[in-house]
């Protein structure tokens, strides 16, 4: 087992590195525009432009700038400097992740409770009444995109611009050492909005897994075996779970796509807001650091899935 | 997304003359804008009543409290050295004492760390300032001003870590500004503590007078600054000092960053300690200034709407300044001078270097049309001419109505004298039979991608063979229509905002053929006529600000006669406040507001 967690981190290092020179790629060697033009204002002298390339750096010939780009990523962790707030990205990052884990580990909770118990209540009451709202539900929220369901959210319950004003709107986000009740009610409405998408897929994805698993001849065996249903839907959830394990790896991507969405309609300031901005401003060292994080975090995810894969499934880890 | 880079001090009509026109029942145009002329023709065209807001009522504002700001985007840079965006003057112009400053809706700069006007010398090559006394820098510098601070900033923008981006747009006729590096200039005397002179080459005197009112003049401690711009790029903005009402809050060690400003969060302007009010013409009502940045601007508008001591801050979405006019009109803050837009053809290559087949286009394009995707009259003017309501010269190039020319005559287009050109340009059955596509590059954001459909609309309509592409706004002027070797033959969507109170400021980076580069060229459509770049190197040297006014007003009528580009659009800048707040616009800020003159009722 132990071999196989290190093959997979050896892996995911590699795969960085392969995102960094991609992400170098996309960003200074394809960009739309120059961003010494950018910072030399409407009418920009040619003197002023080389003098701005100078000082960003962007003089230096492309290897020279890729050599002290991965250096600077892999020898010291910084990402570069913001051409306009000139603060290090590394900093920049590091003030707002703690927003971003607070709306997508609460997000993420929310999503494998709330998809696993509506998919299970739906398996086990297949075309019932319940069956047919939870999936209908669900569907809703497949199709709802964040940006429009945190509006409509905003516009129903937030307490400065909402209907019913319940919980706390747009822009009230506070740390959570700072007033944990603050950050955990300012937190509810983004948690939904973001959770919901995911959790409908894991909803729907459940209650086909564990309808197959629940008529498998183990499930009936259980049965005449006299065990109480509660033990056999366990035995079939287990066995339902392995499809969704994968899944979560690869919505944890979807997940920080979303996050940077649902960050700008409850300005929340977190990376997503961040390369959001950045992305508006052309600001390529702050797109190129938050896409290497997002990288890092998807990567990670998806090897602590493969380990949890390969202890659920031994099978897996000797392939 | 709108051409968002700053006009610095573009005029406005003279207050009296705008209200009276305001309140006069003669006045209203069919639009319901109204218009009233300055002495040197800075016409301002004044919204309906009721929407803007005024110096003289914010005299009686009440004085303390604290403002919320929302606002989507953040800060580019809050060095006085370097900035040159709206957004960036407003905390600019409320922490920083330039030489000469405007009041919120004067069209006339007015003296601010300066004492008097500018002195000009007769042949135009001497300008005098002097400084008056007793203004101090905040903590942790606390010293008086000195002449010396303002020349530092000033010669700070030539040092590479600083690279202010119009220095020598504007002050490149100062003595040994060219060659300059940040060090001492030759042409910036300071005689005494409280005196500057500046030394030209040419007789350009009135020009950079006027370019006095830009922020890189406000004064910069060197004894202090002097660390932070030796790194590169300088980090002085991470602990600059104010001289202004307001200084960004910071600690101790004077450390702004990360205190007063969180880069993508928020900015606090609080009371600057060592500001005398006895020096100064703001009357600075609000104890606090909470700037929050992030956020969406469908949220914040309605934030802001049904808020309470707060202001929205930046160009407002179309929605939001319908439901403002319809339902909290009183909430809704429109400014004129927004800057103006224009359809450039290209005139060096391809087939738009026939001068008639631009009058044709210009004849048959619909500028209403054009002007209703973004709004229609509450939010702007259909364009007549280039120089725009606000800046000396447009009362001169033809005021609201224009030059009287057929082509220009009719904004609804009129395809009758559209044919007359096809003919004239050599096309007898009125219709383009030449082989060549037009490219047309335009922005795909809204509502610059409606404004490109139409204009291609339009091209077909005259048998052009097209092809529209629709990129990012900042694509398009990077990699297309800012550079001239990809030959782009139509850019739809272009416009220009102007740095200060000068017409020079509009028509020349934009039409003066020998200023054409081959990256980040802002005359989109190469237009290069010998007679009026002449025309234009003439006019930089008059003096006095009628005669400038006269001279550009001129050259905007030859421009428009050899239909150098098409304009089309006069723009308002909406601002959305809470109903419990008196917020004032910087007119000459494309109506940001002036922090040092909102007040809460």
């Amino acid at each position: 087992m132990i071999r196989y967690i290190i093959r997979r981190l050896l892996w995911g290092v590699l795969l960085l590195v392969i995102v960094a020179a991609l992400t170098f790629v996309l960003f200074r060697v394809l960009p739309t525009a120059n961003p010494a033009l950018l910072r030399a204002g409407r009418d920009p002298q040619p003197g002023l432009v080389k003098e701005i390339e100078r000082l960003l750096g962007l003089n230096k010939s492309l290897p020279v700038q890729f050599w002290e780009y991965m250096k600077e990523i892999f020898l010291h962790f910084q990402f570069g400097y913001s051409y306009y707030s000139q603060e290090g990205v590394r900093s920049l990052i590091g003030e707002r992740v703690s927003a971003t884990l607070s709306l997508t580990v609460g997000a993420a909770v929310l999503w494998i409770l709330g998809g696993l118990s509506v998919g299970v209540i739906s398996a086990l009451r297949r075309h019932t009444l319940v069956d047919r709202f939870a999936m209908g539900g669900a569907l809703v929220a497949i199709s709802a995109p964040e940006f429009w369901l945190g509006f409509v959210f905003l516009l129903l319950f937030a307490s400065d611009i909402g209907k019913f004003k319940i919980f706390p709107g747009a822009g009230s986000y506070v740390g959570l050492t700072y007033d944990p009740w603050k950050w955990f009610t300012s937190l509810i409405m983004p948690w939904v909005v973001l959770a919901s998408g995911a959790s409908a897929i894991f909803a729907r994805l459940m209650r086909s897994s564990l309808s197959e698993a629940m008529g498998e001849d183990y499930i009936r065996t259980a049965r005449a075996k006299g065990l109480p249903e509660r033990r056999v839907v366990r035995h079939g959830v287990r066995a339902a779970i392995n499809p969704i394990i994968t899944l979560f790896g690869l919505e944890v991507g979807v997940l920080l796509g979303g996050a940077l969405l649902v960050e700008s309609v409850f300005n929340i300031p977190g990376v997503g807001e961040l390369n959001y901005k950045a992305i508006g401003q052309s600001d390529f060292p702050v797109t190129q650091g938050t896409v290497l994080l997002a990288a890092m975090f998807i990567i990670l995810a998806n090897i602590v899935v493969d380990v949890a894969y390969a202890y659920l499934d031994p099978r897996v880890r000797y392939s | 997304m709108k051409f968002t880079r700053t006009m610095l001090c573009v005029a406005v009509g003279a207050l009296a003359l705008a209200l009276a026109a305001c309140g006069s029942s003669e006045s209203g145009s069919s639009s319901g804008s109204s218009s009233s002329a300055g002495a040197n023709g800075a016409s301002a065209v004044t919204p309906p009543p009721g929407y803007q807001s005024s110096v003289d009522e914010s005299l009686s504002g009440k004085r303390g409290g604290t403002l919320e700001v929302l606002q989507e985007a953040d800060f580019e840079h809050l060095d006085p050295g370097i900035s040159y965006f709206a957004l960036d003057y407003e905390v600019v112009f409320a922490t920083q004492r330039p030489l000469y400053s405007n009041k919120p809706n004067q069209n006339e700069t007015v003296p601010d760390m300066a004492a008097s006007a500018p002195e000009v010398s007769a042949d135009g090559k001497t300008i005098t300032v002097h400084l008056k006394e007793g203004i101090h820098f905040s903590p942790p510098v606390n010293r008086e001003v000195t002449a010396q601070d303002v020349a530092y900033a000033i010669e700070r923008g030539a040092n590479e870590n600083v690279a202010n981006p119009y220095l020598q747009s504007y002050f490149a006729s100062i003595e040994g500004m060219p060659q300059a590096k940040g060090g001492p200039v030759k042409g910036i005397e300071t005689p005494n503590k409280h005196e500057i002179v500046f030394h030209l080459t040419e007789p350009k005197g009135t020009f950079v007078a006027e370019a006095l009112c830009l922020p890189i003049t406000a004064a910069v401690p060197k004894e202090y600054a002097e660390k932070f711009d030796k790194n590169k790029p300088s980090n002085y903005a991470a602990y600059e000092v104010a001289t202004g009402p307001y200084m960004l809050k910071n600690n101790a060690a004077g450390k702004v960053l990360g205190v007063g400003y969180v880069p993508g969060k928020s900015a606090t302007l609080v009371r600057n300690p060592n500001w005398n009010a006895k020096t100064d013409f703001r009357p600075a009502y609000l104890n606090e200034i909470n700037i929050k940045i992030g956020g969406t601007q469908a949220v914040i508008d309605r934030q802001v709407l049904e808020g309470s001591d707060v202001v929205q801050n930046e160009p407002v979405a179309q929605s939001a300044v319908r439901l403002a006019a319809e339902h909290y009109k009183s909430q809704l803050d429109l400014s004129p001078g927004g800057g103006n837009r224009y359809i450039t053809l290209n005139s060096k290559s391809g087939p738009f270097t026939n001068i008639n087949l631009r009058k044709a286009v210009w004849a048959a394009l619909d500028r209403e049309a054009l002007d209703k995707v973004r709004g229609g009259s509450l939010v702007s003017n259909v364009a007549t001419h280039f120089i725009y309501p606000t800046i000396p010269g447009f009362t001169q190039a033809g005021g609201l109505a224009g030059p009287k020319l057929d082509y220009d005559e009719h904004p609804e287009g009129n395809l009758a004298v559209a044919e007359k050109y096809m003919k004239l340009a050599g096309y007898p059955s009125g219709k383009y039979t030449g082989t060549k596509t037009v490219q047309v590059v335009g922005a795909s954001s809204s509502p610059e991608k409606e404004d490109a459909e139409i204009v291609n609309q339009t091209l077909k309509k005259l048998g052009f063979n097209t092809k529209l592409t629709l990129v990012e706004i900042a694509t398009m002027y990077a990699k297309y229509c800012n550079v001239p070797k990809e030959e782009i033959e139509v850019c739809p969507t272009v416009g220009w905002i102007a740095d200060f109170a000068d017409p020079q400021t509009v028509l020349k980076p934009t039409f003066d053929g020998e200023g054409i580069v081959a990256t980040g060229n802002v005359n989109q459509g190469q237009f290069d006529d010998p007679t009026i770049n002449a025309a234009m190197k003439a006019a930089e040297t008059v003096n006095g600000k009628e005669n400038r006014a006269k001279a550009w007003g001129k050259i905007d009528d030859e421009l428009v006669e050899n239909a150098a580009a098409i304009p089309y659009d006069w723009e308002k800048a909406p601002r959305l406040e809470a109903s419990d707040v008196h917020g004032v616009a910087m007119l000459w800020n494309e109506g940001a507001w002036d922090y040092s003159f909102t007040s809460l009722k």
